[in-house]
């Protein structure tokens, strides 16, 4: 099995990334790429899906930090849902569920950026 | 012959590749519960050792793949020890200046939150040099 492979699809407005494996070191430019590639296409509205993420480290965490300027000066966002009890750990640790919205599921973040809650 | 003490320590070289760090992190998750911790604490040691390796690999050893990085799991029976040696550049103790959470929050950028994670997951994090060979010792203790 791959270490890490990622899932990109349209769902609602956003453009839901969905990594599966591990975000680390060896990992991370993986990972960068297809958030630039999104972010250079003009798509701001990211919703990271991390049910199959089994964990991030300070790479994979600065990758999402190096785009979240750029996407909110563009209007959009990044936001989070679906975190494994050990990867909410690493982000809540950081103090980064203060700068990201983080959602229990895919469906209520959806909800979310639709107005809907 | 190895007595019943050497074996409540074992140790692993690899080459200063991030490849291998899979391989690390999921041998620390184990000894970590061998050694009485919860899941839940077994994957922030995991995290820690990532970090601690990582930084070996990309800032002692610059990203130079042909070095090497050895580490040590000691079980004391009230803790679980990790010791990572390497001959790249050490970090000194006083170096160490932990970023504030609550300012990255205000501030983002990236890089610095690795050595905050192992303060955090860890009950003890230490640098030294010593005889040319520089070492970080983390120590989770078994609650």
């Amino acid at each position: 099995m791959a270490d890490l492979s990622i899932h990109v699809r349209e769902s609602s407005g956003a453009t839901v990334v969905q990594p599966e494996g591990f975000i680390n070191a060896h990992t991370v430019r993986q990972f960068e790429s297809a958030l630039e590639e999104i972010v250079k296409s003009g798509r701001y509205t990211i919703l990271l899906n991390c049910a199959a993420l089994n964990y991030i480290s300070s790479a994979g965490l600065g990758a999402i930090m190096g785009l979240i300027e750029t996407v909110r000066e563009n209007g959009g966002d990044i936001l989070l849902c679906s975190l494994q009890e050990n990867v909410f750990a690493i982000f809540d640790t950081l103090g980064f569920t203060e700068l990201y919205k983080v959602f229990a599921s895919e469906d209520d973040a959806l909800l979310s950026l639709a107005g809907k809650v | 012959m190895a007595t019943a003490t050497d074996l409540e320590n074992f140790r692993l070289l690899i080459p200063s590749q991030t490849r291998y760090l899979n391989l690390v992190t999921g041998l620390a998750k184990r000894a970590s519960t061998v050694a009485g911790m919860d899941d839940a604490t077994a994957a922030k040691v995991s995290i820690a050792v990532d970090e601690a390796i990582t930084n070996v690999i990309m800032h002692a050893y610059q990203g130079e793949s042909d070095h090497l990085v050895d580490i040590e799991l000691r079980f004391t029976g009230t803790a679980l020890e990790i010791h990572i040696w390497h001959t790249g550049r050490g970090l000194q103790q006083d170096e160490v200046v932990l970023p504030d959470p609550s300012e990255y929050v205000k501030h983002p950028r990236k890089g610095g939150l690795g050595l905050l994670l192992m303060s955090r997951f860890m009950d003890e994090v230490h640098f030294e040099e010593r005889a040319g060979r520089a070492e970080c010792c983390m120590i989770k203790r078994v609650s």
